[in-house]
């Protein structure tokens, strides 16, 4: 009787989170992305963002105009899935009919998003250790290398050099940000009353440099560089929901 | 036959049209005090020449309790209007009071006059005798920064003291924009003895303050200086009130709010033209209405999508205290067809409720004709590339997200790169793994040549010997340094032997050390175990401990 109860409570919680998940995506299709944000935002104070969610709130963001923040979510969905088709797209449409800018993709980048950071790393740690076990294993156990244990170290090490170039495209990939304020002023130096030398829009996507007195050193999609305030930027890497710049203070 | 059968068609219709008459009634106050004294006004409409009413007196029947006279008409000749008024003071007891229909007499015609109702009630205020007062009417409830608080100053006078006019608002509040500005004319009440004075309060930091707000108003105490003037005085008024000011709350707070607070609602969008052209501009005009700080609302933006192109927001700006706020969007439509303009969605922070509240201007269909511009991405043609060579796809449009249930994500996004524990772990293996890998080397090594091992370790016992040889020299142990001196001696030459340093005799020291006093060697094993086969005594080899010390030294060289 009492597996017949946690069944049905289980069917119940089943059926209740479906309701849920589908609430913003039945308010986006209706037109009302704003409900369809707050949906999907309590969804993700829940359980925590995933790809589909994060695509899904850029779309809603692009929606109610907030370009900075729809980036930020395109641009983290492709994080956690470098192919996502809505965060692709999302990324094409505000570059062609938003207008914004993205640097374009060096082929090591290229070559890192075909499996992510994490892949990448993981990759590369299996290679390294693969061959590092290869060499010492015989060593310590006294013995010359047999076949197994070649064939591993060249595996090993064909995949830890290939994993090299992703690594270094997923650490420049990671070295960008997304700028956040509607007009940006692009500085010669880091300070408040830097020169200017150009600017930059909400949506924006820059490489990121080093860091210093409240600035970082950004390079545009044009191969501009220049300094830019630090508090109008937002990394896409280290977040999960954009952050909230755009609230406003109680007038 | 027929044009003569429609001639007395039309004659008899003549005869048969009535002059049609309309009558509307107005009482001032709409609701009266307990004998307070009121004015009513009847206006009549017709078809007809009116001229002036007869006997209009005779005709009204006050019911008991109301006294009314009639004060007087207006009329003018050839006009088809007239307007009758009346006077009256309203019964003491309270109820409603019914004025009979009766007759207004015309030369031309009788108009008929339907029933009138009075209302008497206590709750308006009106008072017969007493001083005049000055009463502050402000919400009491926790007010929001930035909200438009409106309040006033209700002045009530009496028969005996009427309130004629004020002056000298001033208002002492920190933390408050005071404004009297768009609510500057002072109204007067509905009983015509006292005013109200309005005023808008903005409340610009939390916390709480002391509201003080004073005034004068003058008062007409009703006696007659002279036949022209009668006395008045000024009476000067002083309210103080605590207030609580908050900032609206964070939690629920929708990401699109704007800064609006109050009860505002929304009017129906209003298109410039419904029926336009392809990239002809049209204008939406969007009005919200309703208490609250309107004129601090921040534009909603509203993007452009496939169907239209909207410019930037234009609007009118409304004097203060209109109570309504208009937002003006250009819209171009870029495609022919049946098409909606987008909805518009507003949140607004009631502050009764203390809840975020959300309005929608709704969409509005609009015909728009013509032909869909060609589709040329003129932005990502090359004009550098040849002749033919197509133009590179884009993907423009978002595609419908789709958003899986219940799948666990992440609370942050951050790469296994930033992970302490991934590196801390890597760097343990690593390092433990490396120090293995030496031990077992050295191990190794070792076992490959052990004779490392073996002449250290008697270095080891050649200097503990010689230590043992030098403690039993001082304590004049002659045997003991003999025994000493014989160790070291066996222990520093059996690594050079390949033997075990207790099975070397004085002739394989002799082996290992060719050049060494032989005769010496001999006396020291000969003192060392000479109590076992009966020796010498052993003192004459002290005489020969530095080239005993000699000895080990260069066995030591050896090792």
């Amino acid at each position: 009787m009492s597996r017949l109860l946690y069944l049905l409570a289980f069917w119940c919680l089943g059926a209740t989170a479906t309701l849920t998940a589908g609430v913003g995506e039945a308010a986006y299709e209706r037109g009302d992305y704003v409900g369809a944000l707050q949906a999907w935002r309590a969804q993700a104070e829940q359980e925590g963002v995933t790809a589909d969610l994060l695509a899904a709130l850029g779309n809603a963001e692009w929606k109610l105009g907030h370009k900075g923040r729809a980036m930020v979510c395109w641009e983290r969905a492709l994080l956690l899935s470098p192919r996502h088709p809505v965060a692709t797209a999302g990324i094409k449409h505000a570059q062609g009919a938003g207008g914004a800018d993205r640097p374009t993709q060096t082929w090591s980048e290229n070559y890192a998003a075909f499996l992510g950071a994490d892949g990448w790393l993981i990759l590369g740690a299996l290679g390294f250790w693969g061959t590092l076990l290869a060499v010492l294993v015989p060593k310590l156990r006294r013995q010359p290398p047999g076949d197994w244990a070649q064939r591993i170290l060249i595996t090993s090490a064909t995949v830890f050099a290939l994993s090299i170039p992703g690594l270094y495209g997923a650490y420049t990939l990671a070295s960008r940000a997304v700028v956040r304020r509607p007009e940006v002023v692009v500085k010669l130096t880091p300070t408040a009353l830097g020169e200017t030398l150009n600017g930059t829009a909400e949506g924006d996507v820059l490489r990121t440099g080093r860091r210093f007195n409240g600035h970082t050193y950004v390079t545009s999609a044009d191969g501009k560089g220049g300094w830019v305030k630090s508090t109008e930027l937002e990394p896409i890497w280290g977040g999960a929901l954009p952050a909230n710049l755009d609230q406003k203070q109680a007038p | 036959m027929r044009a003569v059968f429609l001639c007395l068609l039309a004659c008899l219709a003549v005869t048969l049209v009535r002059a049609e008459n309309h009558v509307t009634w107005e009482i001032t106050p709409p609701v009266c005090g307990p004998g307070q004294p009121f004015r009513l006004q009847v206006r009549i409409e017709s078809d007809d020449v009116l001229g002036p009413a007869n006997q209009v007196g005779k005709e009204i029947k006050p019911p008991r309790g109301m006294a009314l006279r009639f004060s007087g008409q207006v009329f003018r000749a050839n006009a088809t209007e007239a307007t009758l008024n009346f006077s009256g003071v309203a019964p003491e007891d309270e109820g409603n009071y019914v004025l009979p229909a009766f007759n207004a007499r015309f030369p031309s015609q009788m108009v008929q006059v339907p029933a009138i109702t009075l209302i008497v009630s206590s709750k308006t205020g009106y008072r017969k005798e007493g001083r005049a007062r000055a009463e502050l009417v402000l919400p009491d409830r926790t007010f929001y920064v930035g909200e438009k608080i409106a309040g006033s100053v209700v002045m009530r006078g009496s028969e005996q003291e009427t309130v004629t006019g004020t002056f000298g608002l001033e208002c002492e509040a920190e933390g408050f924009n005071f404004q009297t500005e768009g609510a500057s004319f002072t109204q007067p009440l509905q009983d015509g003895h006292g005013l109200t004075k309005t005023f808008e309060l903005t409340p610009i930091r939390a916390g709480q303050s002391e509201f003080s707000l004073s005034g004068i108003m003058l008062v007409n105490t009703g006696e007659r200086i002279s036949s022209l003037n009668t006395s008045g005085r000024d009476r000067p008024f002083n309210f103080r009130r605590r207030l609580t000011v908050e900032h609206v709350p964070e939690t629920g707070r929708p990401a699109d709010w704007g800064g609006s607070i109050g009860k505002l609602e929304v009017t129906p969008p209003d298109v410039s033209n419904r029926f336009p052209e392809v990239g002809e501009p049209i204008k939406l005009k969007l009005t919200l209405v309703g208490e609250g700080n309107l004129e601090r609302i921040i534009a909603p933006d509203i993007p452009g999508s496939d169907t239209w192109d909207i410019a930037p927001t234009s609007e009118k700006r409304q004097r203060r205290g209109e109570d309504r706020r208009t937002f003006i969007y250009t819209l171009v439509p870029r495609l022919p067809g049946e098409l909606k303009t987008p909805a518009v969605r507003f949140s607004t922070f009631n502050p009764d409720t203390k809840k975020f509240e959300e309005v929608e201007f709704i969409s509005v269909s609009v015909k728009v004709s013509g032909n869909a511009p060609a589709k040329v991405e003129l932005v990502t043609i090359d004009p550098a590339a040849q002749a033919g060579t197509p133009a590179a796809k884009t993907v423009t449009g978002l595609l419908a997200p789709t958003v899986a249930a219940g799948a666990k994500g992440v609370t942050k996004i951050e790469p296994l790169a930033a992970s302490k524990p991934f590196w801390l772990s890597n760097g343990v293996l690593l390092t433990a793994l490396l120090l293995t890998t030496a031990g077992v080397s050295i191990l190794g090594y070792l076992a490959a040549h052990p004779e490392i091992l073996i002449r250290r370790r008697a270095r080891r016992d050649l200097r503990l010997a010689r230590r043992a040889a030098q403690d039993a020299l001082r304590r004049q142990d002659y045997a003991g340094y003999a025994h000493a001196m014989a160790q070291g001696l066996r222990a520093g030459a059996a690594p050079l032997l390949q033997a075990e340093p207790l099975a070397l005799t004085q002739s394989d020291i002799l082996r290992a050390l060719p050049t060494a006093n032989a005769p010496l060697v001999a006396a020291v094993f000969l003192a060392a175990a000479g109590e076992k086969y009966g020796a010498k005594d052993t003192r004459q080899t002290l005489s020969e401990d530095a080239q005993l010390q000699a000895m080990l030294n260069t066995l030591e060289a050896q090792l």
